[in-house]
């Protein structure tokens, strides 16, 4: 099974279209994009729509669908 | 007695504007008793810790506990109210001072220091708390907090920056998911790496992240404001899971975190059920 995503990037506007097997997880979403982007390290979370998905969850887990819009956005981790 | 004037006709200020909390007793969901009788632990005495002290010492919290072991450096002074040029000068403990200046705030409130790592508060410690507010800028000690609380049955209402970014989430164990259940492989690669504003003290490995007082000061402010609301009997009226802000757009959007059945917080939790 291979379906394709939209991500967008919370800080700049930008997408990407990714094609994803139902075995990736989240996690490979995440790290796969903000590589893309050369994010900062730090650490980094997508939602769908007003949902947080899980790292560890895989693309079926999560029910991640053809079509789907995801979005990257920053885990502000600062407070000093 | 001053005397106020209000279209031509003369005022004199009575016994309701020589009580402190008058004002926040208008507030009809406020339970200023309760408030006033909490003990509170803030983790942090930074940006958002010296945010969160005035804010709570101005709302009525009477019983206060900061822990940090940084100390004071020029460089926090864009975004720390407490903080000064002598503090900087003299390099002084960070909890020391945000607690003898939130007592000048209101010397009524009994704000102890406590300088050191959260880490080494005593297991036993965390529950005469009856609240914690995370004022932290890395993963390792928010972990550690999140558990703590989570163990004790104690309310946590962590807070986190990044330039004009924030984030405040609510967690009200054993019901909501917790931090960690929120947290993937991007976190836990920067779990051991200090997110550190100061530098020096401490090891070091990436840039220093972007603080602003705006930002800090609306994330410190929410953050006191649930913890208000749960110590009020409020906390179904809380954020549920976390607040996200983007400070460039002036927006809050509310996020929902699945709870992690694989999380060690909750699966604990239901062991112990």
């Amino acid at each position: 099974m291979s379906l394709k995503v939209r991500v967008r990037n919370a800080e700049s506007g930008a997408t990407v279209d990714m094609e994803l097997e139902g075995e990736n997880t989240v996690d490979e979403i995440i790290e796969g994009v903000a590589g893309y982007w050369q994010k900062d390290a730090g650490a980094y979370v997508i939602r769908r729509g007003k949902k947080l998905l899980r790292g560890q969850q895989t693309v079926v887990e999560a029910a991640i669908l053809d079509g789907d819009e995801l979005e990257l956005i920053p885990d502000p981790e600062g407070g000093c | 007695m001053p005397l106020q004037r209000y279209s031509g006709v003369g005022l004199r200020t009575g016994s309701i504007d020589d009580d402190r909390w008058e004002r926040s007793r208008r507030i009809d969901w406020l339970d200023m008793k309760r408030v006033a009788s909490a003990r509170v632990l803030v983790v942090g005495a930074g940006a958002l810790g010296n945010e969160a002290v005035k804010d709570l010492v101005l709302s009525g919290v009477r019983r206060l506990d900061v822990v940090d072991m940084d100390r004071v450096v020029r460089s926090n002074l864009n975004r720390c109210v407490f903080f000064r040029e002598e503090d900087a000068s003299k390099r002084s403990l960070k909890a020391e001072v945000v607690a003898r200046r939130a007592m000048e705030l209101d010397p009524g409130a009994d704000v102890r220091p406590m300088a050191g790592r959260v880490e080494d508060l005593p297991e036993g410690s965390w529950k005469r708390y009856d609240i914690v507010l995370g004022c932290l800028d890395n993963i390792a000690a928010r972990l550690h907090v999140n558990s703590q609380s989570f163990y004790s049955g104690i309310p946590y209402i962590d807070g986190g920056t990044r330039g004009t970014t924030g984030k405040v989430q609510v967690v009200l164990p054993p019901s909501t998911p917790c931090l960690q259940c929120a947290m993937n492989r991007t976190h836990y690669r920067t779990l051991e790496l200090r997110h550190s504003c100061t530098g020096s003290d401490v090891t070091f490995f990436q840039p220093k992240i972007a603080a602003e007082i705006t930002t800090t000061a609306v994330i410190a402010a929410v953050q006191v404001r649930e913890a208000i609301k749960v110590l009020s009997g409020c906390g179904d009226r809380c954020i549920s899971h976390v607040a996200h802000y983007d400070g460039l757009s002036g927006r809050w959007e509310e996020l929902e975190i699945p709870l992690d059945p694989s999380c060690p917080n909750h699966s604990a939790q239901n062991q112990m059920c």
